[in-house]
């Protein structure tokens, strides 16, 4: 995927969900923000972007109802799943993000530069 | 050894002695009854051949009698014969009368007609010898008679004419007469009686008295006269019976009694006693060891059954107590088993309880540690993003000045974090000091709601302050963390377009604290434990579980109390500090300067990048002048070219420590009156006194805020 195509970001840390779409913006790509899996899945049915980069761990919604969702509605729309979680207790988030099919996974905190070459792949 | 092995050992024991001693009493005792029972048979004996003796006697006498005679004085045989004969008719037992001459030659029979030659008898037996030799009268022994052919015997007496032995007389007695005698003596009818004489040959005896009389006596009996003259033997009778055989001979006569008294009798005296003794020790021990089978069921039983609650308490079943306890030793087991058990229940039952509190522990550590790691590792990821922007956009353009704003917050609230992770531990176990001073609790309040609805963390929420000034005691910082933790709870659990109320008000004697939100609430049990370090709701979605406990024990250092309440799960939650209010400062308080403050001359001296650029920014926009160094000789080169009014030094400077240039500075040409601010990573009481004694006015502990430089720079001359 190159840049100037369509990204929808779901993050529930507003600080985060600013500093990632100023960043891809940077980038060149169009972003589009959401606070959780309702309200992306609101904007994907609007306007469809080819990726989706999402939290895990966001109230009202997490990263997992997020990829049914989309798994779902949209089958061609890329998945990129990004997780603070641990790996102890709760288990291993992106693990389990990556057995359930999405196309990468990142652990935060991550370089910007690594998520755009992860974009570029798509 | 089982219990019962025990007791019949025991028993067994202690009956052997006993046995033994018995047996030995019943020895001496049987032995005396056979002594006495000898002794008895040898005087029956005696009294036996004293009968016959007496009998013997008898015709003695009658023969003495005719002995004297005066028809023997003169030899007149005719005469003598004639009294003799009528003699003979008086004694029934006798069969002849015949008189001899001293060498044997008879000169009267009466069983032979007078005139016939008769025979010279002197040497039939001893008894013509004895008698001439003694001068008494003699038994003769039992011979067949050559005139009436059957067994009989003589008494013979002597007869003396002028000293001198003339005649000897002599009566045939029937040897019959003697077994009258025996007989009359009224032996038991299996004994044998028997009279024998010199030659051993029955005279008289008690059974088949014909049949015997004339045979010789058994040998055993013939070997034993041969002996002595009186004894006693076991040996045989004629019909060979085993006997017992007292005995003895006579003076008179020579003869001799014995009697055969049958071995069983005697023997079965002996036998008796000893069976009845063995019987009764045998009975004994029968008796003692099914006492001691009895008695050992009757412990064995209980205890076994004891034994088996045991090793069921072993597997942890339930113990039922065996009923009907008749010992007490097995009773008192028995208890003690039962409150064994009792204890072991209660251990296990606490060992189950601190294995869930341990699991539980263990599961709130690891729900901590993942949470840490996704509240850490968050604002990491906005910091390294914001960088990024920084770094590939316009410095003056807008992207830029946003990127700039997520990187001031997002490192203020990493270094909240960070705070609270370390100062948890701190308070919890009492090494924090409060820098307490007079303030004003809803100023604070209203502060952290301005500085967090700049950031943008209210966006999704409408949020009522209604503040009423109240005020209390207390460290600025430390209120500040409370109410950041409050509203960090809040605005955590309360979907987005839900309100939040913020309340400060007077009540009393207290300043009360209210944050009330319309999130998802409290379950009813989660009450007072929410307030628990590591504790997180039901439906914990973030957080470390250590903001709630943190305020709790802030709130308790300054001798409030903090209380949650909620109506229900899904219908909010009221989270509420009481502290205890003061007065507010009087008309003698001096008034904040307002904002800005008074410019000054400023000289900051900071090594890290950041921290300066950031400090010199906010000392801009506030109106001062600022130069500033990165070290302490550069610090001291700016201080000479022109004193400032105040200097802003970084404690941990690489040249030279804070409080060291503090000292410099102050000696310095034209800074006599110089202001100085301590920037430090530590907080603690220690570290505030030292920076008072280098001569530092006010102290700040990282992070340091345009709004708490603000105000220190307020507060200074």
């Amino acid at each position: 995927m190159s840049a100037g195509r369509r990204i929808l970001l779901a993050e529930d840390d507003a600080d985060l969900r600013l500093a990632l779409k100023l960043s891809l913006e940077a980038a060149g790509y169009a972003v589009a923000t959401a606070a959780n899996a309702q309200e992306a899945l609101a904007l994907q049915r609007r306007e469809p972007a080819e990726v989706l980069v999402t939290d895990i761990f966001m109230p009202e919604g997490d990263g997992f109802e997020a990829m049914d969702a989309f798994r779902r509605e949209f089958p061609s729309t890329r998945i990129v799943v990004v997780s603070g979680g641990g790996q102890r207790g709760k288990g291993d988030y992106l693990a389990a993000a990556r057995l359930a099919g999405v196309d990468a996974t990142l652990q935060k905190p991550f370089e910007i530069e690594v998520l755009l070459a992860m974009l570029r792949r798509l | 050894m089982t219990l019962r092995s025990y007791l019949v050992g025991l028993t067994l024991a202690t009956l052997l002695p006993v046995a033994l001693f018995a047996g030995t009493v019943g020895y001496f005792l049987v032995q005396e009854q056979r002594e006495t029972f000898r002794t008895g048979a040898e005087a029956r004996t005696l009294a036996v051949l004293t009968a016959v003796d007496t009998e013997l006697e008898a015709s003695i006498s009658t023969l003495n009698a005719l002995a004297t005679l005066a028809a023997l004085d003169k030899d007149d045989l005719a005469t003598f014969r004639d009294r003799a004969r009528r003699i003979l008719a008086t004694q029934p037992q006798w069969v002849n009368v015949n008189l001899a001459r001293p060498d044997g030659q008879q000169v009267m029979n009466l069983q032979v007609p007078a005139g016939a030659p008769l025979p010279n008898i002197g040497d039939l037996d001893g008894s013509f010898a004895r008698l001439r030799q003694t001068g008494k009268p003699a038994v003769s022994d039992l011979a067949v008679g050559p005139v009436l052919k059957r067994w009989s015997f003589a008494v013979r007496v002597p007869v003396i004419r002028d000293g001198e032995l003339r005649y000897v007389l002599s009566g045939g007695v029937k040897a019959d007469s003697i077994a009258a005698v025996i007989k009359a003596q009224g032996l038991p009818g299996d004994w044998v009686g028997v009279i024998v004489d010199r030659n051993g040959r029955i005279v008289a005896r008690n059974r088949e008295p014909l049949a015997s009389e004339g045979q010789m006596a058994s040998q055993s009996l013939r070997d034993a006269l041969a002996r002595s003259g009186s004894g006693w033997f076991r040996g045989h009778t004629i019909e060979g019976t085993a006997v017992y055989t007292p005995y003895r001979r006579s003076e008179v006569s020579g003869w001799a009694f014995a009697m055969g008294i049958p071995a069983s009798t005697v023997d079965g005296v002996v036998s008796r006693g000893f069976a009845f003794l063995g019987f009764g020790l045998a009975g004994a021990i029968a008796v003692a060891i099914a006492l001691a089978y009895l008695v050992s069921r009757r412990i064995a039983a209980p205890i076994r059954s004891l034994a088996s609650a045991a090793q069921a308490m072993g597997r942890g079943a339930a113990v039922a107590a065996p009923p009907d306890l008749a010992i007490g030793e097995v009773k008192t087991l028995a208890l003690a088993l039962a409150e064994s058990a009792r204890a072991i229940g209660e251990r296990q039952e606490l060992i189950e309880r601190e294995k869930r509190a341990l699991q539980a522990a263990d599961r709130a550590k690891d729900e901590f540690l993942a949470m840490l790691s996704h509240e850490l590792r968050n604002p990491l990821a906005a910091l390294t993003a914001a960088a990024h922007v920084l770094k590939v956009s316009e410095p003056a353009g807008e992207a830029s000045a946003k990127a700039r704003g997520v990187i001031q917050r997002q490192t203020k609230h990493m270094a909240r974090l960070i705070a609270d992770l370390l100062d948890v531990g701190r308070v919890s176990t009492g090494k924090v000091g409060l820098a307490r001073e007079r303030m004003d609790l809803s100023e604070a309040v209203a502060g952290v709601a301005a500085e967090w609805r700049g950031s943008g963390r209210f966006d999704r929420h409408r949020l009522s302050l209604e503040l009423a000034s109240v005020w209390v005691d207390a460290d600025r910082a430390r209120i500040e963390q409370i109410a950041a933790n409050l509203l960090d709870n809040a605005v955590k659990f309360t979907p987005a377009g839900r309100g939040i109320r913020v309340s400060v008000r007077a009540d009393g004697d207290s300043a009360v604290l209210r944050v009330r939100d319309e999130g998802m609430g409290l379950q009813a049990e989660e009450g007072e434990r929410i307030f628990e370090l590591f504790m997180q709701g039901r439906h914990a979605e973030g957080g470390m579980g250590i903001g709630l406990a943190l305020v709790k024990r802030l709130v308790e250092l300054h001798g409030g109390t903090v209380a949650a309440e909620s109506e229900g799960a899904g219908r909010g939650a009221t989270f509420t500090v009481r502290l205890p209010a003061v007065a507010a400062p009087g008309a003698e308080a001096e008034p904040e300067p307002s904002l800005p403050g008074a410019a000054r001359s400023v000289l900051l001296i900071e090594d890290n990048d950041d921290t300066r650029h950031m400090l010199e920014a906010a000392l801009a926009a506030g109106g001062h002048s600022v130069r500033s160094a990165r070290d302490a000789a550069g610090g001291l080169a700016l201080a000479a070219q022109a004193p400032p009014d105040v200097a802003l030094i970084d404690i941990g400077l690489p040249d030279m420590d804070g409080y060291e240039l503090a000292r410099r500075l102050r000696t310095a040409r034209g800074c006599e009156r110089l202001s100085m601010v301590a920037i430090t990573g530590y907080g603690r009481p220690e570290d505030r006194q030292r920076a008072v004694e280098a001569g530092f006015a006010v102290h700040l502990t990282k992070p340091v805020t345009p709004e708490r430089l603000r105000r220190a720079l307020a507060r200074l001359p």
